[in-house]
């Protein structure tokens, strides 16, 4: 099996899409169907989406076409200008190494050059070495041990308290 | 002091681009600061923005030594998860250091924060360097949690050459 194709990601393809997101995270708190059609093909997208699809004959064992998916969107750096933000990035299990996951990369890649980005951003766990190797095989820097850089997060509940004072 | 916050014009951005080189001298990485004010202003004030900046502005009165009325900066940006729908990033807070301990950097953050509220955005985020204690213990004051602690979570990129073979690589059509 050696067939597939990556193209950019239609409102139709939504369903697929939260189905992917589910599988890949363990933990809950996941959109709702709704959001996720608003958010990527509303009037003002907050995100931008590929696709990776199989022909019928090689669908999934429950009957997908669709089979990964990479969640990106623009970010700034006041440093450099602007960046691609890779938000999300997932190959179905049963699909892997068949370079799909390697050609959602390059894609990027080349969207993150065409756009006049300087540079490609995103974040990993790092328990989660099978994704680090795969980056770092591929000439990923880590910002975190070599800057020094941790990522902060204030939630709702607290926001609302600064947004009081 | 009087000071207020507002948003910032395309005018602002030679004052912007002096902070962000004070806040990259500071982050002791100046020698990564590639780009003037000519990008701030193309980047953040056309018709499909890539970030929003608020402003502090002082009267003539309490100008900088060097004639600054415009003393410090916050520019953010939307960010989107797929677990939690979109967030506001900040990607830099900065008060000059004779204007501090006065409230603006405060201010400059609720400002950010109001604006993600109104936005509907589920959390505020931001990065802070892990020597930078007076930056960290101002954000866990106000509720920030740290991620790359309790979760692990590393910052990666491609950039520069890495960026440009990952790209040639991809398939022609």
């Amino acid at each position: 099996m050696a067939n597939f194709i990556l193209r950019k990601a239609e409102s139709k393809d939504v369903s697929d899409i939260l189905r992917l997101i589910k599988v890949s995270k363990v933990g809950d708190m996941v959109q709702h169907f709704v959001d996720l059609l608003e958010d990527g093909f509303g009037d003002h997208p907050f995100y931008h989406c590929f696709v990776a699809e199989v022909p019928k004959d090689q669908q999934s064992s429950e009957g997908y076409t669709v089979v990964g998916f990479a969640m990106y969107y623009f970010t700034y750096d006041p440093w450099i200008g602007k960046l691609l933000y890779l938000e999300d990035f997932y190959v179905m299990e049963e699909f892997r190494g068949f370079g799909i996951g390697s050609q959602i990369l390059k894609v990027l890649s080349e969207t993150a050059v065409k756009t006049r980005c300087s540079s490609m951003h995103f974040i990993v766990a790092e328990n989660n070495t099978q994704s680090i190797d795969f980056y770092k095989r591929r000439g990923a820097s880590d910002l975190s041990l070599e800057e020094g850089w941790r990522l902060f997060a204030i939630q709702k509940e607290e926001l609302l308290k600064i947004t009081a004072k | 002091m009087n000071f207020k916050i507002r948003a910032a014009i395309k005018d602002d951005c030679k004052d912007i681009s002096r902070m962000i080189m004070e806040l990259a001298v500071y982050e002791k990485m100046s020698d990564q600061v590639k780009i003037s004010h000519k990008e701030l202003e193309r980047d953040g004030f056309s018709s499909n923005p890539f970030f929003q900046c608020l402003v502090a502005e002082v009267p003539e009165e309490n100008k900088s030594k060097e004639g600054h009325t415009v003393v410090g900066y916050a520019l953010y940006f939307y960010t989107y998860s797929t677990w939690k729908g979109p967030s506001v990033y900040m990607e830099d807070l900065y008060v000059m250091p004779d204007f501090r301990g006065q409230g603006i950097g405060k201010s400059l953050m609720s400002q950010v924060a109001q604006v993600g509220k109104e936005k509907q955005c589920v959390r505020l985020q931001l990065a802070v360097l892990d020597w930078n204690t007076p930056s960290l213990d101002f954000y866990v004051s106000k509720g920030a949690q740290d991620l790359t602690a309790s979760e692990g979570w590393h910052f990666l990129r491609f950039d520069g050459e890495a960026l440009d073979e990952l790209a040639n690589e991809a398939p022609k059509d």
